[in-house]
């Protein structure tokens, strides 16, 4: 068993299992911190941003990098499925299915596919609303970029940066996706059999279980235990596993959830109360709902009543309407409510209040509507694209506005290093509610697996905290680290297979008791393979032999299946057959313990006799009488199959 | 003793003894026992007004198939009937003691197994016990025995009695032997000391021979504690536990003969004891030996040696909790000790010191501080360890400098870099050692020694030679309460180490700008949390920190401290106002008073109102009207109270401009306050008319401020108080003014209130107000013609509520003098609308009748109200009378088992 790793990014993983014939994709995370390398998108010409001191607006569209070029490590054409835990780890999937040759399936739970689609529709948006005229393609060559400004000059792997994908593909490679259900089993070959569990992080997020008849391996990735939205983590079918792969632990551990938004509540009420303008770039689901719901009931108390919530995104509507439908992927508390009939999330009822307004874009109806102070919630969270870029030149110049990160997955100073200097207040209140050290070592000692692979990056502190030796994995045994393009041998070895007979050559077996319970029968029989099942069929009878004209040699007659020795098996009991021996005249008999038995010394037949646990040796010279007596006492005691 | 109680008594009795079951409830038979303490206490000897308890003891004791609940009053009973000595002597004679305390008797009737019956018994003897005829009657009748193994029975009321009473018994010898050997001194002391319980041993003939017997009993119980003290096994523990705290008893009340005695024997079975190392007797033994040792502090001995090697064995014993609990315990007592003092320090430093990095210990035995750095890896009894020396280092600061191994500035930056450690950012030089940082990553984010450390910080900051820290005090609490993690107890707790600290250290030159920007900002932050308890303590902060005094170095002249680090009031009063707002009624109470606070130094100038300040008071006053809580509209209420009572005392800068809008405030104040549903508001109302009252008649003769019967008699009342004559015209404008701020009327609606305090202290002030104005002591002819003028001052009582209960009052009031043929009957009421058809006359007409203040004071019969109110509404129910009645009334009803549902329902 194998895993090629090909994302060193611990929480957009993108690993391949070969498993008993299998290959085995385990999420495509898109890693687009490289996008902070260019200058933003503006919605309209910015004099500002295109006139900056060595920055050079010419290659305008968006590169993204895709997980890595794995083709060096494997071909992707030979992956038979992905299996995808939650929509933030699917987004390179149009780089792997499209273009690569790749037939396989693909596994995703129905929210994960929608919203996911969502998301990659949004930026697809983004990107294709600001079509550049031009677009270069030499700078990726090494002597050229040497001679671009700052940050590209120093970029790495420039190589696997890629153009950012079209509808056209994304629509092809979720037609490759097969919807599954939590614990719903899927027979991949026959081989194994993979099921997806809740993982509590978002809507339809799954860890995922591939197990053979005796070998169980479980996939952990991006799981939560806080009670937020989604239905919670199903940790009891993790247990008793040979090897637990562990990937998508919180970015931000130090980062207490509840304390960050605590923290982004009162900065809002705070910015509000001033007369100044909130700015929220994230995701257009997840933790958004989580955000409005607890604003949904901050507001009274602060006295927010009245400030609008305005939430842009070319998806919003149907983020805000599909978290709605999701009912079954919920948790308990918001199931319920389904069938009062309530809407599960209480934005719907801040929608029909008029408090919260949603909007594909600032263009059209949002312009009309517009009324400040405000807030807004918008995205990409790398303020490089969408809407927010509008937002940041609208506001970044007064000091009373506020703009507030809440999405871990960018370095909010790099984010905002293009619009700088600003004057705008920036509060950092990353909300990651994925397991942290604490939690997953308890989850661990829980489930208890045989072996455990991570990250490197979670076998040590954090480099800034070095001396934080509480958020780090600490196991014994010490877990498998793994880094970008490792190729680790899983350590464990496959000991059984599952093999069946057929009927009528069960019913020719004569099975024997060798112990109470236990019974044993010997059978001779073909092995026939096929699909990864293993069958056991009757021995053709040999075609009768056509009279043949030329009859060559006599061995070449097929050979006759002779009838197999009989097996035998027992101990030879060291009294009874000295008593035996001296019944047929055989009385000195000089016995000799040995390590493994006995040995038997007939000192007046001059012939030993070993009798040891797995053999019995008769050591007789030149008188074949006595052997045959001597064996024949000896098979008295044994039985035979 | 009531002659009716004593009628009852006999038949009270008779029930008793005939069925104990048919009591009216189980609380019944303790407060007839209360009652017999108090007549016992008061002096009473039971048996002489009584006699009818000697025959029911004598019938109940026979009867051993009764409730064992009266079995066991009786024991009792017998103890409070044997008290005395003639009493024990009568008792005696009639044989009834003997069965009564005769262990064998209830063994055989199978009553000994009910926990009730031995507690009983021992109480009984315990109660009796009081002179050597009792001692005497215990020592014949060889109960130590029993008593000793009481003592570790299984019921731990018991126990714990049996252990009081050896503890009793083996005191009670000590005395009668010290007689016996004819120490004047010793016996001159002794009488003094027991408060003359033992008061009648002087004409006790104490022979040698029962001498002797009390040398006996003393043996055989230090015999007993020497024995049972070391456990054999560990199921014994308890007996050891039971037998630690007799000693702890006997060693701190016992003088040197005894004392010395009890110590010889047990000193090798502690030492064994200290050896074992039972952790779960280590506290209990610390309780001996302290006690041992502060014997000898109070009776100013030099300590014994003997003690002082077993505290210097507890202070370095092996394991680290027991340690640190030994050494915590030793610091609680504070002990003159200057050597144990240092060392219990040094012990309690030293996990600070190891887990901080910090040298406070300069040296320190290498096992010791490897086996409490092993102690410190397991998170919980790091934790646990971590707090206990948390808790006790502010009471070592006060130690003297030369018991302290490093100065108190060291230990504030121990408690500030464990601070650190627990918000997990820390560089601090710990980190080197492996050790150590397994040690401090149990303390990372652990709220519970955060709250520990807070606390001991701000306890710290008294301490000689800390002010050097406040910079980095405050740094260190304002990142606290920056910290989105910090959980809200954590938070309230930073706001009050930072107020402290701020009022202790006055100069605040070190405070820098930055600081100022870091506090406005985390204070404009937490007022908006999402938590509401995080918000009242932010604006309870804002208060608390107007009311500290600093110096800034810039102005030289002393300011408040919200002034001097958050800008003042153009800062602080728009977060107020805002959180009036807020929707918890808490958050807006907090405010109010926060209010208050910060308003206080601009009304103590006298300086002029702001708009801003009129547009508080509105809102205050219609908080008053409308909020739904109680809480504010008692913090609006006490808000006035504060703007008055700084006003009067400043009252030479009063400002025009001030009381235009304070005086008309405090009207609608009063009438709103009075009319309010929750009493505590009402109370404050009328603590507020007290306060116009005191102002109004300040220096008037016959006003005493406050309450009129609480003046002591020997109280030095200032001349200045004489030397304003009394002038009717005065009273006359000064009366008309109390009317028309509406005083009157709040108190007259008090005086009717059916909540008991606020009728109270309504009729306390009314009372108050009418010797002032109309005294009584005048007489009814002299006060017509004296008070001519003051009595044509009027209040209107409206046609309803309160005014309704005074009115009705008044005409009881006049148809009694009318009966009486009294002379100024008629004139009571000055207008005959004060019966029912003038009444409604007036309400139809739309006038509002008036009544004249000073009849309507003397009229009310105000003295006999407040006797009615003073005493509490249970006074009837809970007299011996009552109970007696109650007792019978059980009793009767229960022969007559058709009422039987009824007085189920009356006893509820």
């Amino acid at each position: 068993m194998k895993l090629y790793c090909l994302s060193g990014h611990p929480t957009l993983p993108c690993n391949v299992l070969k498993f008993k014939s299998t290959t085995i994709m385990l999420d495509c995370g898109l890693d687009t911190t490289s996008v902070l390398n260019f200058l933003p998108l503006p919605l309209v010409h910015s004099p500002r941003l295109s006139k900056l001191p060595g920055w050079i607006s010419k290659d305008g569209t968006i590169n993204l990098e895709k997980v890595l070029d794995a083709r060096e490590l494997l071909d992707l054409s030979t992956i038979d499925v992905i299996l995808i835990s939650n929509y933030h780890c699917m987004m390179a999937l149009p780089y792997i299915t499209e273009h690569t040759g790749f037939t396989g399936t693909v596994y995703a739970t129905e929210p994960t596919l929608q919203i996911g689609r969502l998301l990659m529709e949004e930026v697809v948006n983004f990107m294709e609303r600001v079509p550049k005229a031009q677009s270069a393609t030499c700078w990726k060559n090494k002597e050229i970029q040497r001679m671009l400004p700052g940050p590209l000059k120093d970029a790495v792997d420039v190589w696997t940066w890629k153009r950012c994908y079209s509808m056209q593909e994304v629509n092809s490679a979720l037609s490759k996706v097969q919807l599954v259900g939590y614990s719903q089993k899927v027979e991949l070959f026959g081989a194994v059999q993979v099921s997806p569990l809740s993982s509590g992080y978002s809507l339809g997020s799954s860890n995922w279980i591939i197990q053979s008849h005796h070998e169980k391996v479980s996939y952990v990735s991006g799981s939560s235990l806080l009670t937020t939205h989604p239905q919670p983590m199903d940790q009891s079918s993790l247990k008793n596993s040979d090897v637990l792969i562990l990937t998508g632990l919180t970015q931000m551990p130090t980062a207490n959830p509840d304390g960050m938004l605590g923290e982004f509540c009162s900065n809002l009420a705070m910015t509000i109360r001033a007369g100044g303008n909130v700015l929220v770039p994230c995701y257009s689901s997840g933790v958004i709902y989580d955000l409005l719901e607890c604003l949904y009931q901050f507001i009274e108390s602060a006295s927010l009543g009245t400030t609008p919530f305005y939430f842009i995104s070319p998806v919003a509507n149907s983020s805000l309407e599909f978290s709605q439908i999701f009912a079954e992927w919920l948790c308990h508390n918001k199931q319920t409510k389904v069938y009062l009939p309530e809407p599960p999330f209480p934005h719907a009822e801040l929608i029909q209040t008029n408090k919260l307004k949603h909007y594909p874009s600032i263009h059209g109806d949002f312009s009309s509507e517009f009324r400040q102070p405000c807030v807004v919630f918008t995205g990409h969270p790398s303020l490089r694209f969408g809407d927010v870029v509008h937002f940041m030149e609208l506001w970044g110049k007064s000091s009373l506005n506020t703009i507030i990160f809440t999405e871990p997955d960018f370095s909010y100073l790099d984010a905002l290093a293009p619009y700088q200097p600003l004057a705008m207040k920036c509060v950092y209140c990353p909300i990651d509610t994925r397991l942290n050290f604490h939690q997953v070592s308890k989850l661990l000692k829980e489930v208890q697996p045989l072996h455990v692979v991570c990250p490197e990056q979670y076998t040590q502190p954090p480099l800034t905290q070095s001396h934080r030796s509480d958020l780090m994995l600490e196991l014994q045994p010490p877990p498998m680290p793994y880094r970008r393009c490792s190729v680790l041998n899983l350590p464990f070895r496959r000991r059984y297979e599952r093999v069946y007979i057929l009927p009528e050559l069960a019913n020719s077996l004569v099975p024997s008791e060798i112990k109470p319970g236990v019974s044993v029968a010997t059978v001779s029989a073909v092995v026939h393979s096929k699909d990864n099942k293993h069958t056991l069929q009757s021995v053709p009878k040999p075609p009768p032999v056509a009279p043949s004209k030329k009859r060559k040699r006599v061995m070449d007659e097929p050979p006759v299946v002779l009838a197999p020795k009989p097996l035998l098996s027992g101990a030879v009991p060291l009294e009874a057959f000295l008593a035996t021996l001296q019944k047929h005249g055989i009385t000195e008999v000089k016995v000799e313990e040995t390590a493994d038995g006995h040995i038997l010394h007939l000192q007046a037949e001059d012939t030993l006799i070993q009798l040891e646990e797995d053999g019995t040796h008769i050591v007789c010279d030149n008188n074949e009488p006595l052997r045959t007596t001597l064996r024949d006492l000896v098979l008295r005691f044994l039985q035979k199959l | 003793m009531d002659r009716e109680c004593v009628s009852l008594l006999p038949r009270v009795c008779e029930v008793l003894a005939a069925s104990g079951s048919s009591l009216p409830d189980d609380t019944s038979l303790e407060k007839l026992l209360d009652w017999f303490t108090g007549l016992t206490k008061a002096g009473t000897s039971l048996l002489e007004s009584c006699p009818c308890l000697l025959e029911f003891i004598s019938t109940v004791v026979h009867n051993t198939a009764l409730d064992p609940s009266i079995l066991s009053f009786t024991l009792r009973l017998t103890g409070f009937v044997a008290v005395t000595e003639v009493a024990f002597k009568v008792l005696q004679e009639s044989s009834v003691l003997d069965l009564v305390f005769n262990l064998q008797h209830w063994q055989e009737a199978g009553l000994w197994e009910d926990p009730c019956i031995r507690i009983g018994w021992i109480q009984g003897l315990r109660t009796m016990m009081q002179h050597p005829k009792a001692l005497s009657f215990f020592v014949q009748a060889d109960f130590l025995q029993p008593l000793l193994q009481l003592q570790t029975d299984k019921s731990l009321f018991v126990a714990s009695a049996a252990n009081q009473m050896l503890a009793h018994v083996l005191l009670s010898c000590q005395s009668v032997s010290s007689v016996g050997s004819n120490d004047v001194d010793e016996e001159g002391e002794d009488v003094g000391r027991s408060g003359g319980s033992i008061a009648d041993l002087e004409y006790s003939a104490v022979t040698v021979e029962t001498n002797q017997d009390y040398a006996a009993v003393v043996t055989a119980i230090s015999e007993c504690l020497k024995k049972s003290l070391v456990p054999r096994e560990n199921t014994q523990l308890h007996q050891s536990l039971q037998i630690l705290k007799l000693l702890a008893l006997l060693l701190a009340q016992t003088r040197p003969p005894l004392w010395e005695k009890l110590l010889q024997m047990v000193a090798d079975s502690v030492d064994e004891l200290l050896v074992a190392g039972y952790s779960q007797l280590i506290l209990p033994l610390m309780d001996v030996i302290l006690a041992a040792y502060s014997s000898c502090d109070v009776n100013r001995r030099a300590p014994d040696q003997r003690v002082s090697r077993l505290l210097s064995f507890m202070l370095n014993i092996r394991k680290p909790a027991d340690l640190i609990q030994a050494a915590a315990a030793f610091l609680r007592r504070g002990l003159h000790d200057l050597v144990h003092t240092a060392q219990s320090a040094r012990v309690l430093l030293l996990p600070l010191d190891i887990i901080t990095g910090l040298n406070l210990l300069t040296t320190t035995a290498d096992e010791q501080r490897f086996l409490m750095m092993e102690q410190l890896k397991n998170k919980t009894s790091c934790i646990s360890l971590i707090c206990v020396c948390l808790t006790n280092t502010p009471q070592m600061t006060l130690m003297a400098a030369d018991c302290l191994p490093c100065p108190p500035v060291l230990i504030v930056t121990a408690v500030l870099s464990l601070l650190k450690l627990c918000s997990g950012d820390s560089s601090s030089p710990s980190s080197s050692s492996s050790g150590c940082r397994e040690v401090s990553r149990n303390v990372i984010g652990s709220s519970k020694v955060q709250k520990c450390a807070l606390d001991a910080l701000t306890a710290l900051s008294g301490s000689p030679g800390v002010e050097v820290k406040l910079a980095e005090v405050f740094t260190l609490l304002v990142q606290c309460l920056d910290n989105p993690d910090s959980d809200p107890t954590v938070l309230q707790k930073s706001f009050q180490a930072l107020v402290q600290w701020m009022s202790v250290c006055s100069d605040l030159s070190s405070i820098t700008d930055q600081h100022r920007q870091d506090l406005l900002q985390v204070v404009r932050k937490r007022s908006c949390d999402i938590r509401w308890e995080v918000r009242d303590s932010t604006v309870e902060f804002l208060g608390r920190l107007a009311g500290v005094r600093v110096i800034q170095t810039t102005a030289e002249e002393a300011s408040d401290a919200s002034v001097a680090v958050l800008g003042g009031c153009c800062f602080t009063t728009p977060l107020l106002r805002a959180a009036l707002q807020d929707t918890e009624s808490y958050v807006r109470a907090s405010a109010i008073s926060a209010l208050a606070q910060t308003l206080a130094a601009s009304w103590q100038q006298g300086a002029a109102l702001t708009q801003e300040q009129t547009e508080i008071v509105n809102q205050l006053l219609e908080v008053l009207s409308w909020d739904t809580e109680g809480f504010a509209r008692r913090a609006v209420v006490r808000y006035f109270i504060a703007w008055l009572s700084s006003m009067s005392s400043h009252s030479c800068v009063q400002s025009p401009a001030s009381s235009s809008l304070l005086m008309p405030s405090v009207r609608s104040v009063l009438s709103r306050g009075s009319a309010d549903l929750d009493w505590e508001v009402k109370v404050h109302t009328l603590e507020l008319a007290e306060l116009l009252l005191d102002e109004a008649f300040s220096g008037q003769r016959g006003y005493t401020k406050g309450n009129p019967t609480q003046t002591h008699p020997y109280a030095v009342i200032p001349n200045t108080l004489h030397t304003r004559t009394h002038n009717e015209e005065d009273v006359v404008g000064v009366l008309n003014s109390l009317v028309q701020w509406g005083v009157v009327s709040a108190l007259l609606s008090g005086l009717v209130d059916c909540d008991r305090p606020v009728a109270l202290r309504a009729c306390r002030l009314l009372i108050t107000l009418r010797e002032v104005v109309c005294p009584l002591s005048l007489g009814a002819l002299d006060a017509t013609a004296a008070m001519a003028t003051v009595a044509r001052v009027t209040c209107e009582l409206p046609g309803c509520g309160w005014a309704r209960e005074i009115r009705k009052m008044l005409v009881m009031k006049a148809k009694d003098a009318n009966a009486e043929g009294g002379v100024s009957g008629g004139e009571v009421v000055n207008c005959d609308d004060c019966g029912e058809a003038g009444q409604e006359a007036a309400s139809v007409g739309g006038q509002t009748p008036c009544v004249s203040v000073c009849e309507v004071l003397r009229s009310l019969d105000l003295d006999e109200r407040l006797d009615v109110l003073t005493r509490s509404s249970d006074h009837v129910h809970n007299s011996p009378l009552s109970l007696l009645q109650d007792i019978l009334t059980a009793s009767s009803a229960r022969s007559q088992p058709d009422t039987q549902q009824e007085v189920i329902a009356d006893c509820y």
